[in-house]
């Protein structure tokens, strides 16, 4: 073999380890980039627990965390057990619903944790060869797409004085080939950037000692990949490749929700939603855009159409002009929210926590219901939207709602 | 015959013996493969020759689950989550290649305590899916089960029929649930029970908390770093030495005690509201012979948990839940008497739900239960007075401490 081939071979796979999950895939929390944005359309605007669905699956367990999906493979995790140390990596046909493998670890961090949340919070990551799924228990496992164990580490057996009573929930990512892993909590906190292929670490930043459930973004600024990672210390910014902390916005602190760039600006969540420009180095001067009364709850905000979404503990739907920060409206609906919002094809999909959607019409500044579709059952994971359709993991089932 | 001859022949003899002593290709293989897997070290450094070994056993298919269930015994934590997958992932083979799993073996291998709990818990499991009639086969040997898990599901069981049973000849078999019962859910559903029979138990005497202590403080925690500065009653033997505590004030060992179902003792209450502050707590236990043992503390402060001066456990987090068992630290009790001295710190929060400063103690077995010849040793009128564990004070010596 002469070295084109093999150098054409890699092609490929360069172009997968470089290029963010784009297109129809939703390969993490809130899909490409955390954005809760999908391209596709013709999405599913009606449903109900015997309609509209495409296929159903039953899930072993409860679990707050979101289903992935990439090609033809959706992912889930649940968490099980009395002491819920049980912890289910699940992967189905994205086509068919058929589950095509199951894997179960045993738990090897503490398992405390608030009743609404579980084991099983943090979404999983997934790209083309597989997927990655961290636990609330800081298990840390790569399948391949088959259910291969590529490798597993335990980073409590690594880092011991790890803990959170309260339940760890924030999502790892993937930038550029590399496994971004927060970890911040009241023991030893890092951000690590973890090796793809074998688990090891390619560097671990210091992060303060705090419970922070924040899940990491991606931006490209003066040549360099910067990992953003909001905490109650503030918005603080590492270089890709290195590791190294580049700047630390104080005023951009928040421990639950996570943040949404559009373009150059960042939306923090915080006493409601609060827009700054980035530069290369870092946060330029005062906010472009507030608006306080788009609040969030456990959700994170939502930037579609030119407006700000946010959904609430107390059942508010709440959305603002994304320049000006005037408010549209804030409505009240039944139920609470822990699902964040996401959007596509002009709708806006707002899961409430007993699997009740209220899908928002996108095009309005005014609060209008184009359907209302339950489930009925427990919703607390953030839909995915992939292939054309919404999936929604309840407490008993993962749904593909479409055609 | 010639020496050539004899040469030759002797030489085909040791071959032959070699090849009828060495183990099969696969089995070498399969041995291999788990002995790699189980030499996995700390932050996946190890990984890259134990995913190729994780992929070689489980080729191997069938004849490598009983292996693998069995190498579980004496693995890592981090190891087991790597065979557990591993036998996730060859019953899926089988399963999927319409083969059964070797019912025999897998029933034996449960039914061997000597096993793993959590590999023989997993042995079940697949055995039930197989074998419906396993579970009502098997769980009734579970009842006094080293795995947390298969002693739950068994009670789980025999509770469901007694309940159905006739309350008056329920009562012997009642009272032996009730001292097989390790999960508080389960230890309040009986405690009720038997209280329906007219049956009254000791919660605290069953779960053998530590109802007897004496405790002195509050002591200053300067710049909130409590936990990690040592302070004089860690070294103290002599319980009339006073020591320089929080402002300034002069404090010495005083006894309480606690009539609480599940030992929790009020440091609000016993050393008056403090905050940024620690306080130790100091139990004696006598054992009949050398036991080892947990302690498991529950609180909702910062712990440190010592067994005749040393150090065993710590846990520096605040607030977030408290949880029975939720700490524990592994011992070994001498014969003779033992000090348990629990430190517990709390920080400067203000929100009103972070205002508890409290512990519970218990020191138990493996499966949380308890230990046979132990006592509490509590000083009655400057004599010391063998009491059981979670044995009730006297009314008036609750507050002992403060005449």
């Amino acid at each position: 073999m002469t070295w084109y081939p093999r150098l054409l071979a890699c092609v490929p796979l360069t172009l997968a380890l470089t290029l963010p999950l784009i297109g129809a895939d939703w390969g993490q929390f809130k899909g490409p980039n955390a954005t809760g944005v999908s391209d596709e359309k013709a999405l599913p605007l009606t449903w109900a627990k015997d309609q509209g669905v495409k296929w159903k699956a039953p899930l072993p367990a409860r679990g707050v965390s979101s289903p992935v999906v990439v090609g033809d493979r959706a992912y889930v995790t649940c968490s099980s057990g009395k002491r819920d140390d049980r912890l289910h990596v699940l992967c189905f046909d994205a086509v068919t619903g058929k589950q095509l493998w199951h894997r179960q670890l045993t738990a090897t961090g503490g398992t405390a944790c608030h009743p609404k949340t579980c084991m099983a919070a943090p979404t999983p990551v997934a790209d083309e060869s597989g997927v990655y799924a961290l636990f609330a228990t800081g298990d840390l496992a790569a399948f391949d797409m088959d259910g291969t164990l590529r490798w597993y580490r335990s980073l409590v057996g690594d880092y011991p004085t790890i803990t959170n009573q309260v339940g760890m929930a924030a999502s790892p990512i993937l930038a550029k080939g590399r496994l971004i892993v927060p970890m911040d909590n009241e023991g030893e906190s890092f951000l690590a950037a973890v090796d793809t292929r074998y688990g090891t670490n390619v560097w671990k930043a210091d992060r303060p000692k705090a419970v922070n459930w924040v899940t990491p973004l991606v931006r490209e600024a003066g040549g360099k990949t910067e990992i953003l990672l909001a905490s109650p210390s503030g918005l603080a910014a590492y270089d890709l490749t290195t590791g190294e902390k580049q700047w630390i916005f104080k005023d951009g602190g928040g421990s639950i929700p996570t943040g949404v760039l559009g373009g150059d600006t960042l939306y923090l969540p915080g006493v409601g939603v609060t827009a700054v420009k980035l530069t290369d180095a870092g946060v330029a001067g005062e906010p472009v855009m507030k608006a306080k009364d788009v609040k969030s709850g456990y959700g994170s905000p939502l930037l579609y159409a030119g407006k700000v979404y946010a959904t609430d503990g107390n059942g508010f739907i709440s959305c603002a002009d994304a320049k000006t920060g005037k408010l549209h409206y804030r409505e009240r609906t039944k139920g609470v929210y822990s699902a964040s919002p996401v959007a596509g094809d002009g709708k806006v999909y707002c899961l409430n926590e007993t699997g009740v959607t209220t899908v928002v019409k996108a095009d309005s500044t005014e609060f209008e219901v184009l359907a209302t579709n339950d489930l009925g059952e427990e919703g607390l994971g953030t839909p995915a939207i992939a292939r054309g359709c919404v999936f929604i993991r309840t407490d008993k089932a993962l749904y593909c709602i479409g055609k | 015959m010639t020496r050539g001859n004899r040469a030759a022949r002797y030489g085909w003899v040791a071959v032959v013996g070699v090849v009828l002593a060495a183990p099969a290709p696969a089995e070498d293989d399969i041995t291999r493969a788990l002995t790699t897997i189980k030499s996995v070290d700390r932050e996946g450094k190890k990984n890259d020759s134990v995913g190729p070994a994780w992929r070689t056993l489980v080729a191997e298919g069938g004849p490598a689950l009983l292996p693998t269930l069995a190498a579980i015994d004496d693995a890592n934590p981090t190891a087991a989550n790597w065979l557990r997958t591993a036998v996730d992932a060859i019953a899926e083979a089988e399963a999927n290649a319409s083969r059964p799993l070797p019912a025999t073996k897998l029933e034996a291998f449960v039914k061997d305590t000597k096993n793993a709990p959590s590999a023989r818990q997993l042995a079940y499991e697949l055995l039930s899916k197989q074998d419906k009639s396993a579970p009502d086969r098997l769980l009734p040997g579970f009842l006094n089960d080293p795995n947390p898990d298969l002693r739950r599901d068994a009670i789980a069981a025999e509770l469901d029929r007694l309940t159905k049973a006739d309350p008056a000849t329920a009562k012997p078999a009642l009272e032996r649930l009730f001292g097989f019962s390790r999960d508080k859910d389960q230890v309040d559903a009986l405690v009720k029970k038997l209280g329906e029979a007219g049956v009254q138990v000791s919660v605290a005497e069953h779960f053998a908390f530590l109802t007897h202590w004496h405790l002195v403080g509050p002591f200053e925690s300067e710049k909130g770093k409590a936990l990690i500065l040592s302070y004089p009653p860690e070294m103290a033997t002599d319980l009339a030495a006073t020591f320089p505590g929080k402002g300034g004030a002069k404090v010495g060992w005083k006894p309480y005690s606690t009539a609480d179902k599940y030992g929790q003792m009020d440091l609000n209450k016993f050393l008056g509201k403090s905050m940024n502050a620690a306080a130790y707590a100091r139990a004696v236990v006598n054992a009949e012979s050398e036991t080892p043992c947990q302690i498991r503390v529950g609180s909702p402060n910062a712990v440190q948990i010592f067994l005749n001066g040393k150090k065993l456990f710590e846990r520096e987090e605040y607030h977030h839940g408290m949880n029975l068992d939720h700490h524990t630290g592994l011992g070994v009790l001498r014969k003779g008497e033992n000090v348990i001295l629990i430190k517990v710190c709390q920080n400067n929060q203000t929100d009103s739900w972070a205002q508890t400063w409290s512990f519970q103690a218990r020191v138990c077995d493996a499966t949380g239960g308890p230990l046979p010849g132990l006592t509490q040793v509590v000083l009655r009128g400057g004599q010391p007075v063998p009491l059981k564990l979670g044995e009730s004070p006297e009314p008036d010596a609750i507050l002992e401490g403060k005449k």
